[in-house]
C-alpha cells in the first residue's frame, strides 16, 4: 500500500463536513482522482502484474467508497442534529391568544331545562316582554281591582300605544312589562289549536327592590299542555320528570294547594333536592282555569277564528330559572346574573 | 295572618300541636311563613290593683298606691295610671328584657317596682301607657305568668281567594273538614224590646249590599279581661277598651270587620252614601283627609244635613270613636262591594285589617251572626244592654248551587276517588249536596271562592291531599298547526352558541336605561318610559343593547382591569312606530383591548378583528355579510359602517366615537349591533367541480378613498360565473405609487363546473376584468 492510500482513508475518516468529503471523493475517485489515474495506468502493466494490481486497486476502491459513505452518513446525521437543535422551541410557551367565549349561566340553565322538556315532546316558544294588561292579567282571570293583582308587583308604562297581538293584529290597552311568562299561554292558544305541549322560557319583571334573593328582572320557564283528557296526574308526571332529570332517581315531587287565578285546581310544587337534602319550593301550577279557555275562545271569535278550546283540559306550570342556576352552580347572590362581571361569567365557560 | 294556636284550639279541641297543625294547613293550601313563640311573662310580675293615684306636683309623674297582695307604692309616668284598674306590676328583682327592676327613690317617693306597659312586659308593641285590666280580674299578688300562658303564633299566608280564612273560625271550619271535631263558640244574647233612637238609610245599595246596625246602651267602657287582651296581642292587635276590643275580636274570629259609633255623634241616624266633593274627615289615625266623590262614607244625618263619620270598610272617624265615657253605640256590621273598598283604601294609602278583608269579600250571610256574637260579648264584658231589633238594609245574597259530577273530578284529576267519598268531603266542608247526575252542590256562604265545578274539584283534591293524585305522562300527536313552532327559538339559541364558539362571552344587561343615556350615547330619546321605575336612572326601556355593553365594560375596568374583552348580548329592545310599540330582538357585540396574537406581540385587534369575527359568524349562518361606510353619531366618523346581511341593512359596526369614549372614560372600543332575526339562507348543495383550477393574480391601483368593497364588487361582476373565488392578498400604499393611491392585489380562481378551462378562455375573462378596471379610471399594476 502506498502512502497516499493510507492518507486517503485517514482523511476520509477525519473530514469535517460534507464539502470536505466531496473534495476527498474527487481527489481519489474523481475522473482525475489518484485511484482513477492508477486504474488507467493498469493498462500499461504486464498481464500478471496488471491482474494483481487490479485486484489491489479494486479492493482499495471499495475501501474508499465504504469509508466515504460511512463518513457521509455520520456527517449528515450530525448536520440534521444541528439543524433540529437550532429549531428547538420552548413548547411550554403560550400559544396565540384567541378568545374562549362562553354562554351566560342563565342561558345554560334555560337550555338544560328546555332540553328536559323537549325530550318529553314539548316545543319551546317565546313571547314579548312588553305586554298589555289584557294578556298579562285580564285574560288570565286576574281582573282589575281584584286583590289577586297584588300578587304581581308590576312595572307600568307611560303613555298610550298599540301593541301587536297573537296573530299580528293590533291591541289597545295599558302596557306593562310582563310579570310572568303566563301571558304567552293566551297568545299561544289564540294562535294555535290543541293538542300541544309547549314551554316558554323568558325574561320577566317585578316591581321590587333587589337583594341577594330578589331581582326585579329574572327568568321563568312556563309550561302548557292542552288536549282532550289532560289531567292533574299528567301535571304531576311532568314535574316528576323535571325533578328526575335535574336531580336523579332520588328526587321526589310535592304538590300543595295554592291559589293562582288562572288555574283550578291550583298547586305549588316543590322538588326534593337530594344533594342539599331539602325541598325546593319551585313554582306554581295547576289545571287551566275554564275562564282562561273561555277568554281565549272569545278572543279567537273576535278575530273570526273558530272556538278551539271547548271540551279540552290542560295544565300549566311556571317556575324561576335563577334559583335552579344558583343551586346548580353554587351562586350565592341573584344579583350576580345581571352584574356583567366577567370574573363571574367566565367561570361558566367549562359548562358545555 | 297571625293565628294564635290556643285560640284556634278553642274551636278544635283535638288539635295535636303547632307542628302538626303547620303540616295540615300546608296540605290545605295555607303556608306558614313563620312560627313564633310569644308571651314569656317574667317571674316577679304580679297582678296589682291601683288603689290610689296621686300626681307628684311639677313632674307629670304619679305616686300609685297598689294592692299587690301587700300594699306597695310605685311611681309611674303613664297617663292612664289611675285608681280602679288592674296593672302588671314588676316587683324589685324582676328581670325584664334588658332591665332589672329595682327599688328606687324617684322624686322623693320610694318606688317598689314598676307598673308595666305592654312593651315592657313583652306582650305587644305599645309602650305609650300601662297595660290595664279590670281591677277584679285576678286576686292581687297573683303571678301574672299563671294567668297569661305562653303562646305559639303561626303567621299564615292566606291567598286572596280565601277571605274566609282571614278569620280563625274560618280556618277551623277548613280543618274540621279534615276530620277534627268542631266546637263552635256559644253565643248568648239577651235582647230588649226598646225603641232604637236612630235611623238607617243606605243611599248606595250597590256599594253596600247588606248593612246592619245594632243599638247597645248602658255601656261601662273599660279595660278588657285578660283572656281577650291576650288574644288580641297574640293576633298582633293592640287592645283599646272592651267595646273596641270586642269588635276586633269578632273580626279576627269571623273575618267580618265591624265598627262601633259613639251614639252622641250620630245625629238622627246613619246614612251610607258616597262622599261629596271636597268633604273632609279626620280618621282614627289622626289624619285629616279630603274625600273623593267615589269614597263610600258612613255619615250621620240631621234633617237634610249629613256629615261623614267614617270611611266605609276602611277606617272610622276620630270624632265618633268609643271613649271611656261613651254611654251607647250604634254597631255597624256590613257587607261592602270589594272594588269600592279597594279603591278607597288605595286612594288614601290606608290598608287596614278591615279593608284587607272587605277587599277580598266577606260572608254575605255573616252580618247578623257577627252582630249577635259581638253584642253577646258586649253584654258579658261591658255590661251593655242591647236592643232586640237590628236595623237592616238590603238583603244578603245566598250562594247559588253548582252542578257537580264526581266523575268529572276524576277526569280532571286523573284519579279514581269514589263518588260517595267525594260527596262526603264536600258535605264536611259545609256544602249542601242535592239531586244527582249532576249533583247540585251549594257551598257554605263564607266560601266566596267556590263558584264553578272546577272549584269543587279542587276542594275534593285538597281534602284528599294532592299526594293521592298519581303520576302520568300524556301521549298524543300535536295538532298540525303546532309543528315547527320552535324554529325561531332554536335558531336564536344556535346563534348564541356560534358566537360563544367564536370567542364572544355572553352577558345579560337590564332592559332599563337612564333616560339621560339617550343624549349620553347620542341616541334619539327613548320613546318608552316606566310609570313607576325603581329609580330615575332605570326609567326608560332600551332601544339599543350597546349602551348596556359599554356600562358592563366600564364596571369591569373599574373593578378588575381586564386587558381585553369580547362580549355579546342577545336581548329585547323597545321602540315605537306610528303609535305602536315595536319589540325587537337585537344582537350586540363589543371588542376592547389586546386582540388575537402572541402574548408579547402587538397582535391583531380593533376593527379588522371584530369585522373578521362578524364575517366568520355570518359564514357559520350561511349568510353573505357586507359593511359599507355610513355615519352613526356614536361611532368614530372614520370607522363607522352599516352592516348588510344578505343585502339587508341589519345594523352597524365600527369604533365608539373617541369623544364618547372619553366622556365615558373608556379606552378605544369597537362595537356592532344587529337586528334579529337575520335573513335565513336557504341551504343549497353545490357539487364541487373536479376540473382543474386556473389561478391568476391581479393588482389594481385605485384612489386611496375608493372602498375595497367597490373594487371587489367590480372584479366579481366583470369576471362572471367562471370566477370560483377571489381573495385579497396585498394592500399597499407608498413609493413607487404616487401619493393618494393604493394598490390592491387579488388571487383569482377560475373553474368550469363541467370541463377544463382553456388558457384562451381564462385570458378572455381576465381581459374583461382589466377592461372593467380601466373603465372605472383605475390602473392595473405591474
Amino acid at each position: 500500500m502506498q502512502d497516499w492510500e493510507r492518507e486517503a482513508l485517514d482523511a476520509i475518516k477525519k473530514a469535517q463536513d460534507l464539502e470536505a468529503l466531496r473534495a476527498l471523493k474527487a481527489r481519489y475517485l474523481g475522473k482525475k482522482g489518484l485511484l482513477t489515474q492508477e486504474m488507467k495506468a493498469l493498462a500499461a502493466l504486464p498481464l500478471e502484474e496488471r491482474r494483481q494490481r487490479g485486484q489491489q486497486l479494486n479492493a482499495l476502491k471499495e475501501a474508499l467508497e465504504g469509508a466515504l459513505e460511512a463518513r457521509e452518513k455520520e456527517l449528515e446525521a450530525e448536520a440534521l442534529r444541528k439543524a433540529l437543535e437550532s429549531e428547538r422551541q420552548d413548547v411550554s410557551l403560550p400559544g396565540v391568544r384567541l378568545f374562549a367565549g362562553g354562554l351566560h349561566p342563565i342561558t345554560l340553565m334555560e337550555r338544560e331545562l328546555v332540553e328536559i322538556f323537549r325530550a318529553l315532546g314539548y316545543q319551546a316558544v317565546e313571547g314579548p316582554e312588553l305586554e298589555s294588561e289584557f294578556f298579562n292579567f285580564d285574560a288570565l282571570n286576574i281582573p282589575e281591582h281584584h286583590p289577586a293583582r297584588d300578587m304581581w308587583d308590576t312595572f307600568w308604562l307611560e303613555g298610550a300605544f298599540r301593541l301587536q297581538g297573537p296573530v299580528g293584529e293590533e291591541v289597545e290597552g295599558k302596557l306593562l312589562l310582563r310579570t310572568h311568562t303566563s301571558p304567552m299561554q293566551i297568545r299561544y292558544m289564540v294562535a294555535h289549536t290543541p293538542p300541544f305541549r309547549i314551554v316558554v322560557p323568558g325574561r320577566v319583571f317585578r316591581f321590587e327592590q333587589t337583594d341577594a334573593t330578589h331581582e326585579a328582572v329574572f327568568h321563568q320557564l312556563e309550561g302548557l299542555v292542552v288536549g282532550e283528557g289532560i289531567t292533574m296526574a299528567h301535571l304531576k308526571g311532568a314535574i316528576y320528570e323535571l325533578a328526575q332529570a335535574l336531580y336523579g332517581p332520588e328526587s321526589r315531587v310535592r304538590f300543595q294547594p295554592v291559589y293562582f287565578p288562572f288555574v283550578e285546581p291550583g298547586a305549588q310544587f316543590a322538588i326534593w333536592w337530594p344533594e342539599g337534602r331539602k325541598w325546593l319550593e319551585l313554582g306554581g301550577a295547576g289545571m287551566v282555569h275554564p275562564k282562561v279557555f273561555q277568554a281565549v275562545d272569545a278572543y279567537r271569535k273576535a278575530l273570526g277564528l273558530p272556538p278551539a278550546y271547548e271540551g279540552v283540559t290542560g295544565f300549566a306550570f311556571g317556575f324561576g330559572v335563577e334559583r335552579l342556576a344558583m343551586l346548580r352552580y353554587g351562586i350565592p347572590d341573584i344579583r350576580y346574573f345581571f352584574s356583567g362581571r366577567l370574573k363571574f361569567l367566565e367561570q361558566f365557560r367549562g359548562v358545555l | 295572618m297571625r293565628v294564635p294556636f290556643s285560640w284556634l284550639k278553642t274551636y278544635l279541641p283535638e288539635l295535636e300541636g303547632p307542628e302538626v297543625l303547620e303540616e295540615r294547613l300546608a296540605g290545605l293550601g295555607f303556608e306558614t311563613d313563620r312560627m313564633e313563640q310569644v308571651f314569656r311573662i317574667p317571674e316577679g310580675v304580679v297582678f296589682a290593683r291601683v288603689l290610689e293615684a296621686h300626681p307628684i306636683p311639677g313632674t307629670g309623674l304619679k305616686r300609685l298606691v297598689l294592692d299587690a297582695g301587700q300594699v306597695v307604692e310605685v311611681v309611674s309616668g303613664a297617663e292612664n295610671a289611675r285608681a280602679g284598674i288592674g296593672v302588671a306590676l314588676a316587683l324589685p328583682g324582676t328581670e325584664l328584657e334588658g332591665l332589672r327592676v329595682g327599688e328606687r327613690t324617684i322624686q322623693g317617693v320610694r318606688s317598689f317596682g314598676m307598673a308595666l306597659s305592654p312593651k315592657e312586659l313583652g306582650v305587644g308593641e305599645y309602650g305609650g301607657g300601662l297595660l290595664e285590666f279590670p281591677e277584679g280580674e285576678l286576686p292581687p299578688g297573683t303571678p301574672l305568668a299563671e294567668a297569661w300562658a305562653e303562646e305559639v303564633v303561626l303567621d299564615l299566608e292566606v291567598t286572596p281567594n280565601r277571605p274566609d280564612a282571614l278569620g280563625i273560625l274560618g280556618l277551623a271550619l277548613d280543618l274540621h273538614a279534615l276530620g277534627y271535631a268542631l266546637q263552635l263558640p256559644e253565643v248568648r244574647l239577651e235582647g230588649e224590646e226598646v225603641p232604637i233612637p236612630f235611623g238607617l238609610r243606605v243611599a248606595d245599595p250597590g256599594a253596600a249590599p247588606h248593612f246592619t246596625l245594632a243599638y247597645a246602651f248602658g255601656l261601662r267602657v273599660g279595660p278588657s279581661p285578660l283572656w281577650l287582651q291576650r288574644a288580641l296581642f297574640a293576633a298582633g292587635m293592640r287592645p283599646i277598651n272592651n267595646v273596641v276590643d270586642v269588635t276586633n275580636f269578632v273580626m279576627l274570629e269571623r273575618a267580618q270587620p265591624m265598627h262601633a259609633f259613639d251614639l252622641r255623634f250620630l245625629g238622627e241616624g246613619i246614612l251610607v252614601r258616597r262622599a261629596q266633593p271636597g268633604e273632609r274627615l279626620r280618621t282614627l289615625d289622626g289624619v285629616e283627609r279630603t274625600l273623593h266623590p267615589e269614597d263610600l262614607v258612613i255619615a250621620g244625618y240631621q234633617g237634610e244635613k249629613s256629615f261623614p263619620l267614617g270611611l266605609a270598610g276602611v277606617m272610622g272617624g276620630a270624632e265618633s270613636e268609643v271613649r271611656p265615657d261613651t254611654p251607647a253605640i250604634a254597631l255597624e256590621v256590613a257587607c261592602f262591594d270589594p272594588v269600592a273598598i279597594r279603591k278607597t283604601a288605595r286612594r288614601h294609602g290606608l290598608r287596614t285589617e278591615a279593608s284587607h278583608r272587605f277587599e277580598r269579600g266577606v260572608d254575605p250571610l255573616g252580618q247578623l251572626p257577627a252582630q249577635h256574637r259581638a253584642l253577646g260579648l258586649l253584654q258579658a264584658l261591658a255590661g251593655a244592654r242591647v236592643a232586640k231589633e237590628i236595623l237592616e238594609a238590603g238583603s244578603p245574597e245566598p250562594p247559588a248551587p253548582i252542578p257537580f259530577r264526581p266523575e268529572y273530578a276524576n277526569r280532571l284529576l286523573g284519579t279514581a276517588y269514589p263518588e260517595e267519598e267525594q260527596l262526603a268531603l264536600l258535605r264536611r266542608l259545609g256544602c249542601r249536596v242535592e239531586g244527582e247526575g249532576p249533583y247540585r252542590v251549594t257551598p257554605p256562604s263564607r266560601r266566596l271562592d267556590l263558584r264553578l265545578e272546577e272549584d269543587l274539584v279542587e276542594e275534593v283534591a285538597r281534602l284528599k291531599g294532592y299526594e293521592t293524585i298519581p303520576l302520568a305522562l300524556p301521549a298524543f300527536f300535536p295538532a298540525p298547526d303546532n309543528r315547527g313552532v320552535e324554529a325561531p327559538y332554536q335558531r336564536e339559541r344556535r346563534l348564541r352558541e356560534v358566537l360563544a364558539g367564536l370567542g364572544f362571552q355572553e352577558v345579560y344587561t337590564y332592559s332599563f336605561l337612564d333616560p339621560e343615556d339617550a343624549p349620553r350615547f347620542r341616541l334619539p330619546p327613548f320613546p318608552l318610559r316606566l310609570k313607576n321605575p325603581l329609580s330615575p336612572d332605570r326609567a326608560a326601556l332600551r332601544t339599543h343593547l350597546f349602551p348596556g355593553l359599554l356600562k358592563v365594560l366600564r364596571e369591569n375596568l373599574a373593578l378588575d382591569r381586564p386587558e381585553r374583552a369580547l362580549l355579546f348580548e342577545v336581548g329585547r329592545v323597545f321602540g315605537v312606530a306610528e303609535g305602536r310599540v315595536e319589540e325587537k330582538t337585537h344582537l350586540a357585540g363589543l371588542l376592547f383591548g389586546q386582540g388575537v396574537g402572541l402574548p408579547w406581540g402587538e397582535g391583531l385587534s380593533g376593527y379588522p378583528l371584530l369585522k373578521g369575527l362578524l364575517e366568520a359568524f355570518a359564514e357559520r349562518l350561511g349568510l353573505e355579510l357586507r359593511v359599507e361606510a355610513h355615519p352613526y353619531p356614536f361611532l368614530h366618523p372614520g370607522v363607522s359602517g352599516r352592516v348588510l346581511v344578505a343585502g339587508e341593512a341589519k345594523g352597524f359596526l365600527g369604533q365608539l366615537h373617541p369623544e364618547l369614549a372619553k366622556a365615558l372614560e373608556l379606552p378605544p372600543v369597537w362595537l356592532f349591533e344587529l337586528s334579529l332575526p337575520l335573513p335565513e339562507a336557504p341551504f343549497r348543495f353545490h357539487d364541487p367541480s373536479r376540473y382543474p383550477l386556473a389561478l391568476r393574480d391581479l393588482a389594481v391601483v385605485v384612489p386611496e378613498a375608493t372602498p375595497y368593497g367597490e373594487v371587489e364588487r367590480a372584479l366579481r361582476e366583470a369576471a362572471g360565473p367562471l370566477l370560483e373565488g377571489l381573495s385579497p392578498f396585498d394592500l399597499y400604499q407608498g413609493p413607487p405609487l404616487p401619493p393618494g393611491e393604493k394598490s390592491l392585489a387579488f388571487h383569482l380562481r377560475f373553474r368550469h363546473p363541467e370541463r377544463t378551462l382553456t388558457d384562451e378562455e381564462v385570458e378572455g375573462v381576465m381581459q374583461e376584468v382589466v377592461a372593467a378596471v380601466r373603465a372605472r379610471g383605475w390602473r392595473i399594476r405591474g
